[in-house]
């Protein structure tokens, strides 16, 4: 999106403030020539119109430009060389810079949380912001990536992603606006209901993954708040036995099959 | 025979195999002798259910069932609620806030004598 506006020079800088050449490599630009910096603190997603803004900046009389939505600023900055090789540097600015305020109105999620995470992996999947997930779109709001391999008994509930390389065994079901990112496998008759899986995670047999974010062995249940190490808990054949879980679903069904007390 | 009797108890240590063998021959003993017995398992005070007790929970659910019986985790934390529903056990047992919860419709003459019925009281 950036090097759509004609930008030669993308640059990723560290946001410790503790990073020397953080402001540095900054100023070299601002010295060599850079007229405008458009600064984007990651963190946030929004879909600003960059050219838009830089129209907006333009026109201000100020040298700095902030965007803000609703709930305040989203990270985003574009500064005029000015303000960079001032003494202070461009990590001061905020108390002393003048700036022209850039409301943005359109979609903007704050990355700060797994909760915010599965509202953008929702909102994607469900067509209400600029994402497109990848991947072969195998029937309506279902995309598969080509390498990935699922078995014909998967059930898959509409709006779905399902990552490359990623492994879905026979008997899951994926309902609830689920993803799954690369290079996952999720084993035997797992359950994912409104879940995302995390890039290289693995999921035991048999499991009901439901409001959760899993990366790696490291489930986030977003209903109740609670984060989980499935390795300690058992639940992870990689890290502990691969033969529990499975066992314990299958007792679980045996129980189920002679008419269960709880439901 | 006592009809729908009740027994309060909590999970032996994970770790400790004598301690398992003899919670589970209780549990047999007692759904042995009574019609539809309601088994309640206080988790109050447990952070997170090891996966030895979610095995065992599982055996409960087994001898219950037999009696026709049925099982009630009482007071699960937050963490344990999530471990009983990842492993689906949360479908097959009933899920309530406390002992008393589990508890409310009975009389003391309905708990097995020798349990904890005092968590009637206590929850």
């Amino acid at each position: 999106m950036v090097q759509g506006l004609g930008v030669g020079l993308v640059s990723v800088v560290s946001r410790d403030p503790q990073e020397p050449n953080r402001i540095h490599t900054m100023i070299e630009w601002a010295k060599e020539g850079v007229e405008q910096i458009l600064l984007i603190v990651l963190g946030s997603y929004a879909e600003i119109d960059l050219v838009d803004l830089v129209r907006f900046h333009y026109q201000g009389q100020h040298p700095v430009t902030k965007v803000f939505d609703q709930e305040g600023p989203l990270g985003v900055s574009l500064m005029h060389r000015g303000c960079v090789l001032t003494d202070q540097g461009p990590a001061d600015h905020d108390g002393y810079q003048p700036s022209s305020r850039y409301d943005f109105l359109g979609y903007a999620v704050r990355l700060s949380s797994t909760v915010s995470y599965r509202r953008l992996v929702k909102d994607a999947l469900e067509g209400h912001c600029g994402i497109h997930p990848t991947g072969t779109q195998v029937r309506e709001s279902v995309w598969i990536e080509p390498s990935a391999r699922v078995d014909p008994s998967v059930q898959i509930d509409a709006p779905c992603y399902i990552g490359a390389a990623s492994n879905i065994k026979a008997g899951v079901t994926i309902r609830g606006c689920s993803s799954v990112e690369r290079n996952c496998e999720i084993d035997l008759g797992t359950i994912l209901d409104h879940a995302s899986v995390l890039p290289n995670t693995y999921l035991a047999p048999g499991l009901y993954v439901r409001e959760s974010v899993v990366d790696g062995t490291k489930l986030e249940h977003l209903g109740r708040g609670v984060s989980l190490d499935l390795g300690t808990a058992g639940l992870s054949a990689r890290i502990g036995r691969r033969a529990n879980p499975l066992c314990r679903s299958m007792r679980v069904a045996d129980v189920r099959r002679t008419g269960a007390p709880g439901r | 025979m006592k009809s729908t009797p009740v027994t309060v108890k909590r999970l032996p240590d994970a770790s400790d195999q004598a301690s398992q063998k003899r919670f589970l021959r209780d549990i047999k003993e007692f759904v042995s002798r009574s019609t539809r017995p309601r088994l309640v398992l206080d988790l109050s005070g447990v952070e997170q259910i090891r996966p030895e007790s979610v095995d065992l929970l599982l055996e409960c659910v087994d001898h219950a069932e037999r009696g026709d019986g049925e099982v009630f985790v009482a007071g699960p934390s937050a963490r344990t609620t999530v471990i009983l529903e990842l492993t689906q056990v949360a479908s097959v047992v009933r899920m309530v806030s406390s002992v008393r919860e589990a508890t409310a419709e009975h009389q003391p003459d309905d708990f097995e004598s020798g349990t904890q019925s005092c968590s009637l009281h206590a929850a």
